[in-house]
C-alpha cells in the first residue's frame, strides 16, 4: 500500500470514524470522571509496531458489528485504571482487581456507545466489554486491519484508544 | 418503594444504588443480567425497574418485553449507552417508561430517578 493511499485512507477514517471516538472519549471522561482528556497523538499501528505493540496495565476490548465491523480498545496504565474506579465510586484499590476491571470496562462501553450513536447511519452494535490486565499483554487485531492509535493525556494519567475496522463502507 | 436494579456492571449498580439511597430508597434488589432480573421479578413485588440494555444472557430490551407480558403498568426505566433514535424507538415500542443515556451527570441521574421515586423524598 503506497504512502499516498495510506494517507488518503487515514484522512477518511479519521473524519468518519475516529473523530466520533475522540468526541465520545472527551465526553465520557468529562461527564463520568470529572476529567479533561486531551488527544496528544494519532498514528497507525503498523505491522512493525504490531510486533512490539505490547501494552501494560489494563485493556478493555469491545467488538463492533454492523455495516462496519471493528474493534475498540481502551488501554490504561495501572494507576490510571485504579483512579477511574476511585473517581466513579470512591473506592481505593491497591492494585488491579475485579472492581477496577469492571469500571474500566464500563467506561469503555460508554465511549463505544457514545461514538456509535454518532455513527448511527451504519447501524452498529457493540459487544459486552472484555477486560485484560497484566504487565505485558497484546491485543491482536485481524490481519487485514491497521488500527488507528489515539494517544491521550488526562487528569487521571495518559491512555490510548486503538480502533480498527475490517470492512469500512465507502463513504 | 422496592426497586429492581439491573446492570452487568457492579460499578454502575453502585452509582445508581447510592443515588437511590440519597432519595431514601433502600429496598433494592440487584441483578446482573436479564435472566437474573426476570427470576427476581417473578418471585418478588417491585414498584419500579431500572435496567441496562447491553448485558449477557438476556439484554435489557428482551427483559423489558418479558416484563410487559407480565405487567403492563410497572415503570421500567432504561439506563443505557444505546442512544440512537432507532434504539430508543425500539424501547418505546416495547413499552419503556423512561430513558436515560450513559454517560450521565450525577444531577442527571438524580433528576431522572427523583421523578419516578420522588414520593419517597
Amino acid at each position: 500500500m503506497s504512502a499516498a493511499v495510506i494517507a488518503s485512507a487515514t484522512s477518511r477514517i479519521t473524519a468518519e470514524y475516529v473523530n466520533p471516538v475522540i468526541a465520545a472519549t472527551r465526553t465520557v471522561f468529562s461527564t463520568m470522571l470529572g476529567a479533561t482528556a486531551n488527544r496528544t497523538g494519532l498514528s497507525l499501528r503498523t505491522e512493525a509496531a504490531l510486533s512490539s505493540g505490547t501494552s501494560s496495565g489494563v485493556s478493555a476490548v469491545i467488538g463492533i458489528s454492523g455495516q462496519a465491523a471493528g474493534t475498540l480498545v481502551l488501554n490504561l496504565t495501572t494507576s490510571t485504571a485504579i483512579e477511574v474506579l476511585r473517581r466513579l465510586i470512591g473506592t481505593e484499590a491497591r492494585d488491579v482487581n475485579a472492581e477496577v476491571c469492571d469500571a474500566v470496562g464500563e467506561i469503555t462501553n460508554m465511549i463505544a456507545g457514545h461514538a456509535k450513536a454518532q455513527l448511527a447511519k451504519y447501524s452498529l452494535s457493540i459487544s459486552i466489554p472484555n477486560v485484560v490486565s497484566g504487565a505485558d499483554h497484546t491485543v491482536h487485531f485481524p490481519s487485514n486491519v491497521i488500527p488507528m492509535v489515539l494517544s491521550f493525556d488526562s487528569d487521571l494519567g495518559p491512555f490510548t484508544i486503538e480502533v480498527g475496522f475490517s470492512n469500512l463502507p465507502v463513504g | 418503594m422496592k426497586v429492581l436494579l439491573v446492570d452487568d456492571s457492579g460499578t454502575m449498580r453502585t452509582i445508581q444504588k447510592r443515588c437511590l439511597n440519597k432519595l431514601n430508597v433502600n429496598d433494592i434488589v440487584e441483578a446482573e443480567d436479564g435472566v437474573q432480573a426476570l427470576a427476581a421479578f417473578e418471585t418478588g413485588t417491585f414498584d419500579i425497574v431500572l435496567s441496562d440494555w447491553n448485558m449477557p444472557n438476556m439484554d435489557g430490551l428482551s427483559l423489558l418485553k418479558e416484563i410487559r407480558q407480565r405487567n403492563t403498568t410497572i415503570p421500567v426505566i432504561m439506563i443505557t449507552t444505546e442512544a440512537e433514535r432507532a434504539r430508543v424507538v425500539l424501547a418505546i415500542q416495547a413499552g419503556v417508561s423512561d430513558y436515560l443515556v450513559k454517560p450521565f451527570t450525577p444531577d442527571g441521574l438524580r433528576e431522572k430517578l427523583e421523578r419516578w421515586v420522588g414520593c419517597n423524598v
